[in-house]
């Protein structure tokens, strides 16, 4: 028999144990965003020598596991002889990883800007700094808005990985608290409402944004 | 308005890879008169004009703005600075086939950017100078409307104000109606009469035969990568010599009714 209370007794430690859910994927975005904005440019540049550390960049951190990329990074940092908490090593893979991502959907939304936009501006004498900041960047941002909600509803629930190295996230939390109860189905289906009502207030924001920011 | 310039174009050659765009191209372009260039789709007229103020690089040849050489620090020589370059193109205004107006800004920004970032006017200076340019065009009641919430006709318009608030020197058009309904041609040729007739040196790619025969000072022919012949409209299109030219006349006859 299904225990109602059971389903709604699990919501509150595991409310709680979504915080490390939020912060993971949040601080992991804006550190992807940040990152992601050098690799974009790196991959933008005139060096070959920028395009080709950018493009390994990508490829590298597209082409293997998150799961596997927070191994790695859990036992190489203290060979190399840094000592951080494992919640700090987990933000800043995520980040790292996050940072693919972005700088690709940075680099689509450049590219997809009409080529005239530019010409217009040099044809009046502007120069290439102010080109980037007035005219490209600006239309850049909104138009990668859609694709950088979605990549952080991906965060989000990607940030179960994050387990691995030992955060007590939403999924754990739920898998420890099933083993106590018994009662794996109220508990999971629980931890599914926290995820859904999570990525729905995140989608309502972007629409939000999307509305406020519309050209 | 400021002091019209002449453009002087000597044997310009310009390649892509292999392809010969550009064959030994020379074309006088006088101050203050308007000059059409006409001629077959791939023609080069756009590559051209593009060379003038150098969006598109020549490969050989001379291009002077009132004798002074564009893109190049001497004839054949280095690349000129970048900064020089722009200079340069301040001088020169550029209005596009698909108008590339910057969606994200209104009619008046779109405008008054080039005065306040390039020229470095103060806002409220720039924008009151944009106004006057919108003004000037017929968009004085639309100068909040983003690009999105004009028509084509309005938008070519709003591209024409922004390039002539610059004050330029010569002023560049590539099939500035091409991309219009036909019912909305007509305002945009009527505002380049009005600048050709204050006297704006005006170089204008169109397949707007009518514009070229009735506003045109004079009527450049190219095809395949050569200036076939310029002459005023009547040469041109009158009693054209040149076989080249009369079978282009003579197919655009058949695709459009007109008389010269
Ligand atoms: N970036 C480029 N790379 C290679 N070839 C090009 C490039 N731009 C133009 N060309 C070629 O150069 C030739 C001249 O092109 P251009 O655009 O100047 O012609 P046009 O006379 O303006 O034609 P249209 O009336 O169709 O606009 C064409 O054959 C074209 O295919
Ligand atoms: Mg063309």
């Amino acid at each position: 028999m299904f225990s109602i209370q059971t389903f709604l007794d699990a919501f509150v430690p595991l409310a709680w144990a979504a915080r490390y859910t939020l912060l993971v994927s949040c601080l992991g975005i804006a550190l992807g965003l940040v990152i992601g904005v050098v690799v974009c440019a790196m991959r933008l540049s005139g060096s070959r020598l920028a395009r080709g550390i950018g493009a390994l960049w990508v490829s590298f951190l597209r082409g293997v596991p998150l799961l596997v990329q927070l191994l790695l990074m859990f036992y190489l940092l203290p060979v190399i002889g840094i000592d951080v908490p494992p919640l700090v090593a987990a933000v800043v893979t995520v980040g790292i990883c996050a940072s693919a991502y972005i700088s690709e959907i940075w680099r689509g939304a450049i590219g997809a800007l009409p080529g005239g936009q530019t010409e217009a501006a040099q044809a009046i004498g502007m120069g290439p700094a102010t080109i980037w900041r007035r005219i490209i960047l600006p239309q850049a941002v909104v138009m990668s808005l859609p694709a950088l909600v979605n990549e952080l509803i991906l965060l989000v629930k990607a940030s179960s990985l994050v387990s691995v190295v030992g955060i007590l996230e939403l999924t754990r939390a739920s898998q420890a608290q099933a083993a106590t109860t018994f009662r794996p189905l109220e508990v999971y289906l629980a931890a599914a409402c926290i995820y859904l009502a999570i990525n729905l207030c995140l989608a309502a924001l972007g629409r939000w944004l999307e509305h406020r920011m519309a050209i | 308005m400021t002091q019209a310039a002449s453009v002087d174009m000597t044997r310009i050659n310009k390649f892509y890879g292999p392809f010969q765009a550009l064959r030994d191209v020379s074309l006088h372009i006088p101050p203050g008169k308007v000059t059409c260039l006409i001629g077959p789709s791939g023609s080069g007229k756009s590559t051209l004009l593009r060379c003038i103020n150098f969006l598109e690089r020549y490969d050989a040849g001379e291009i002077r703005i009132d004798g002074q050489l564009i893109g190049y620090d001497t004839p054949g020589g280095r690349l000129m600075s970048g900064r020089r370059l722009r200079e340069m193109r301040r001088d020169i205004g550029m209005v596009f086939q698909q108008f590339n107006l910057w969606p994200h800004m209104t009619a008046l920004q779109n405008v008054a950017e080039g005065l306040e970032r390039v020229r470095g006017l103060p806002r409220a200076e720039a924008e009151a100078q944009a106004r006057a340019a919108l003004d000037k065009v017929g968009l004085g009641d639309k100068t909040a409307n983003h690009p999105a919430r004009l028509s084509g006709g309005q938008q070519q318009r709003v591209a024409i104000a922004r390039a002539i608030a610059m004050q330029p020197r010569v002023m560049l058009f590539d099939e500035p109606t091409s991309a219009l309904d036909p019912e909305l041609v007509g305002e945009v040729l009527a505002v380049m009469k009005q600048l050709a007739a204050e006297g704006m040196t005006m170089v204008v790619v169109t397949h707007e035969m009518g514009f070229a025969a009735h506003v045109a000072d004079r009527v450049a022919f190219m095809e395949r990568g050569e200036l076939v012949a310029a002459g005023t409209p009547a040469e041109i299109f009158a009693n054209p010599r040149d076989e080249r030219i009369r079978a282009f006349l003579h197919s655009y006859h058949e695709r459009n009714a007109f008389e010269v």
